[in-house]
């Protein structure tokens, strides 16, 4: 299999993988609502029954039905950036929105660490990039740093703009980093393929990607 | 029947606890595997009803816990996943095994055969 092939299942695999991902996240918040439902139906019943119902119950169940529902909502919005990234096999997107919707996407994953996103104050830092590979580069990038840094752990993510029209994405934290488990080879030729460089330091137990603003896109 | 249900969706877990209570079911709820095996180790269950993705303790590795401490206690495994994969896993290691979202009484159905 070559290299472009290798790539290409790679990209699939991850959109496969981030997919399964929100229906499983989306189903926890339908197993809520379908809950909550079910206990107003209940309590419905017993009023019907001529029970004393406490108002503050009804009060929170619909709140709560109302909060499933919007979060519903923010993950299916989600669910369609991230579908849409594979529109174009090259183009000009927001790192800044690029890392803001990969934390929100590996949150869903059971053992997310808190993360907390520093980036320069404007709202853009436009790259021109693959974005589908980008993100596979982000995510895995995250899920190492989850497990480096361990249950109820923090990491902190940074973007810098460097002076050599490259972009540089740090992830710290990693408290229980080792430099031989990443990158692997698949996350190697993901960031081989949109001419960026890996950086893993044992020592300030953190990783950096050097992404180029722009990458010479072969034809 | 004393049942404990443990699930990190706690919105999730509290409302099913609520419903299994109205229909007579003494339900103890947790978020962790961590605070399931304090649980059992201070009260004994017929029935523990475990997610299987948790952070932490997984629901797989917390029944092989729990086992340990209370031999005789059944095992029900919820989950939100949905593939032959899971749900391969899911029989091969638990007595019962349900996918989110739930029917209640096919929940209860379960609950009294297990527990019988």
């Amino acid at each position: 299999m070559n290299s472009t092939v290798k790539t290409q299942n790679n990209d699939l695999a991850f959109f496969g993988k981030v997919n399964a991902s929100i229906s499983h996240e989306l189903k926890n918040i339908m197993a809520i609502i379908s809950e909550t439902a079910g206990l107003l139906n209940d309590l419905t019943e017993m009023a019907t029954e001529g029970k004393k119902i406490e108002i503050e119950i009804l009060k929170t169940c619909s709140n709560d039905i109302i909060e499933e529902i919007q979060r519903g909502f923010v993950t299916i919005k989600q669910m369609n950036t991230f579908s849409h990234s594979v529109d174009d096999p090259f183009k000009e997107v927001n790192l800044i929105e690029v890392l803001n919707l990969m934390i929100a996407i590996s949150g869903f994953l059971s053992y997310a660490c808190k993360v907390r996103f520093d980036h320069p104050e404007e709202d853009e830092l436009r790259v021109l990039t693959s974005p589908i590979r980008l993100q596979n580069l982000i995510y895995q990038a995250l899920i190492f740093s989850f497990k480096s840094a361990g249950l109820g752990g923090e990491i902190q993510v940074f973007i810098h703009p460097e002076k050599k029209g490259s972009v540089r994405i740090t992830f710290s934290g990693l408290e229980s980093l080792n430099a031989e488990t990443f990158p692997v080879d698949k996350t190697k030729q993901i960031a081989g393929s949109i001419g960026t460089e890996i950086l893993v330091n044992q020592d300030s137990q953190r990783i950096e990607i050097l992404l180029p603003k722009a990458i010479e896109i072969m034809r | 029947m004393k049942v404990l249900l443990v699930d990190d969706e706690k919105k999730f877990a509290m409302m099913l606890a609520k419903r299994l209570a109205l229909r007579g079911i003494d339900v103890d709820y947790v978020y962790t595997g961590e605070d399931a095996i304090f649980k059992t180790k201070e009260n004994m269950y017929d029935v523990a009803i475990l997610d299987v993705k948790m952070p932490g303790i997984g629901g797989i590795e917390l029944k092989r816990k729990l086992h340990k401490l209370a031999p005789d206690m059944k095992i029900i495994f919820l989950t939100g996943h949905g593939s032959e994969t899971d749900f391969e896993t899911g029989s091969a290691e638990a007595e019962y095994y349900l996918q989110k979202p739930l029917q209640i009484e096919e929940l209860i159905k379960i609950l009294h055969e297990v527990a019988d």
